[in-house]
């Protein structure tokens, strides 16, 4: 069995608007282009993508909500037209997509014993989720690359942001061990936006770009605030701030993607490149890459880890576990 | 008389799912006995709100004909699928997104093939006997950002929208009651209200229901939403008061009890 290995991680928030905008043969909505910013980013992340090569792309979305525990798509594959609840306008769009199974199984698993509810989803009709779709859409229009799909259990919301986010570190350190004992070279992508106050009312022609700007100045100085610290690899000191960011600018990253996937990387404290930063409805939306391969942190070796780990391996080793659990 | 029943119906598919399970079950008859008194009601057309149809920008409204397709819920997926056959009474629906800017609210119909009805709809429409071409409906949805206020005017315009096409409508909000939910998987033979305060809070509500005390419950809905982390702040409620504007004289209760822990309740209104 290969070693395990965990490539990048990603930032890859799913606005339809962006399917739309493109006007893929699969999204039945035609669209007069719009929002090339953030499209354009997703390009340059497509072809880090493909450099990468990885078995399996992992993805955590927001709207597969689940309230009893974190589920895992079981189904090898699943296909169908997926209509966007809130934008049936803009997104209706033929799907087709093959999972691991074996390795969703694995994070199930490894989930459960680290003290998690998780349950695998078998249901041949289930429909997946638009976020999770248009996440992946974006990264990988080919959908050549079998997928894990993880719920977004409610405990951020149900319980409290503390108490959720320490759920997805849990499943962010379970994602990582089901990784390395079934030796994929894994890609994760956390299905985020940032800021999220939006507009209330769509305009008439969806795609007008003079309509589009942040809807409030705090969000917008909010995202700048937290990327510029991300592309300078200050993790520890987003993840510190993080509980603020989700209160004040009432970030998505609080449904818990975002931490599960730096958990399962080991918070690395390693700079991210930022593709692009754009609005969609006035929401902040970021594409960046976490390149672990780049800064020698990718491969998975057995517990205890950090089997080729460079400078930037050392400073992580030496993360305070508490921040760990924001 | 535009309205002829009112009732209060839970969104959970449990009901529906797995009726061999004695408390669903319960529901399961409940709802279907509050069809039975639906149908005898006589009504042309059926007014519902759901409050598992999420909106965030504008209010939605069904203007599809015919919504049909297999339904799986995100939840609950083990017990099976959802099939739906679903049939929209389209003139008075685009009469309410016509009326809704009127009352500033910015509105829309939903017409596209494959859109995913949420589960609510689903289950109401299935247990209650609404929605085919005998007794089509008109489906709003639960826009997140609107307040009690807003949603007891789009029950009211619905209404009046109508009345103005001479036509008799049932009003179905479709939403459960205390929030609480198991978060661990349970033995559902052994399924209960969560905690007893919650189970307090319910009964009480639904005595003052019963007793059509509107007043006492326009005090208490803000307290009892945010004490038993009530289903959307019991927006639905809201509906059926901006129907029956304001007023109805009692209510008889056909069925109470959990779904995975939260409160689940069948109410037919007396107008």
């Amino acid at each position: 069995m290969n070693q395990g290995e965990i490539v990048a991680g990603f930032l890859a928030p799913h606005p339809p608007h962006l399917v739309y905008g493109e006007n893929p043969p699969q999204n039945e909505p035609r669209s007069q282009g719009g929002w090339e910013a953030l499209r354009w980013a997703y390009e340059r992340a497509r072809d880090h993508l493909e450099a990468m090569q990885p078995d399996v792309l992992l993805i955590h979305t927001p709207h597969w909500i689940t309230s009893v525990g974190h589920h895992f798509l079981g189904v090898p594959h699943l296909s169908g037209k997926s209509v966007d609840p809130i934008f049936p306008n803009l997104f209706r769009y033929d799907f087709s997509l093959e999972v691991d199974v074996e390795l969703a199984e694995a994070c199930c698993e490894e989930g459960r014993k680290a003290g998690l509810v998780t349950k695998m989803m078998r249901n041949p009709n289930f429909r997946v989720d638009y976020g999770t779709i248009t996440s992946l859409h974006m990264m990988r229009p080919q959908w050549d690359i079998p997928v894990v799909v993880i719920s977004a259990n409610n405990s951020p919301y149900y319980l409290n942001t503390k108490e959720g986010l320490t759920e997805m570190d849990t499943l962010g350190k379970a994602t990582r061990a089901a990784i390395r004992k079934t030796g994929r070279r894994a890609v994760m992508l956390a299905s985020n936006t940032l800021s999220h106050w939006h507009f209330h009312e769509e305009p008439t022609i969806p795609e007008d770009m003079s309509k589009e700007h942040p809807q409030t100045m705090a969000g917008y100085q909010w995202d700048m605030r937290m990327i510029e610290l991300m592309r300078k690899g200050k993790m520890q000191e987003v993840f510190s701030l993080l509980p603020q960011f989700i209160d004040e600018a009432f970030a998505e990253v609080k449904s818990g993607a975002f931490t599960w996937m730096h958990a399962a990387m080991q918070y690395p404290e390693i700079g991210a490149e930022l593709f692009g930063y754009g609005t969609v409805i006035g929401t902040g939306n970021a594409v960046m890459e976490w390149n672990l391969r780049q800064a020698g942190l990718s491969m998975l070796g057995a517990p205890g880890e950090s089997l080729t780990a460079g400078a930037g391996g050392a400073q992580r080793n030496n993360l305070d576990d508490s921040r760990r659990s924001v | 008389m535009t309205v002829v029943s009112a009732f209060l119906v839970p969104d959970s598919p449990l009901p529906l799912l797995k009726p061999e399970v004695p408390g669903w079950g319960r529901l399961n008859s409940a709802m279907q006995s509050a069809g039975r008194a639906l149908a005898a009601s006589k009504p042309d057309t059926v007014l519902v709100y759901s409050t598992q149809w999420m909106a965030v920008l504008d209010q939605q409204w069904l203007t599809r004909r015919r919504s049909h397709g297999v339904h799986v819920d995100h939840n609950w997926y083990e017990f099976g699928d959802l099939p739906y056959d679903i049939h929209a009474d389209t003139e008075l629906a685009y009469a309410c997104v016509a009326e809704s800017p009127r009352h500033g609210v910015h509105a829309r119909g939903v017409n596209y093939e494959g859109f995913p009805i949420d589960t609510g709809t689903i289950v109401a429409c299935s247990l209650l006997g609404i929605g085919g071409t005998e007794l089509p409906v008109v489906v709003a949805s639960n826009n997140l950002y609107h307040n009690a206020e807003t949603t007891e005017t789009l029950g009211a315009l619905a209404v009046a929208c109508a009345e103005e096409l001479d036509k008799r409508v049932a009003v179905v909000a479709v939403g459960g009651l205390s929030g609480s939910i198991f978060r661990t998987e349970i033995d559902p033979g052994t399924d209960h209200i969560a905690n007893g305060d919650d189970d307090k809070w319910n009964q009480r509500i639904l005595q003052l229901i019963e007793s059509g005390d509107v007043g006492q419950l326009r005090r208490l809905i803000p307290e009892f939403a945010k004490e038993a982390r009530v289903d959307m702040g019991f927006k639905h409620f809201h509906w059926i008061l901006g129907a029956l504007n304001g007023r109805f004289s009692g209510a008889r209760v056909h069925g109470y009890g959990p779904a995975y822990g939260t409160g689940a309740a069948v109410v037919e209104f007396v107008l």
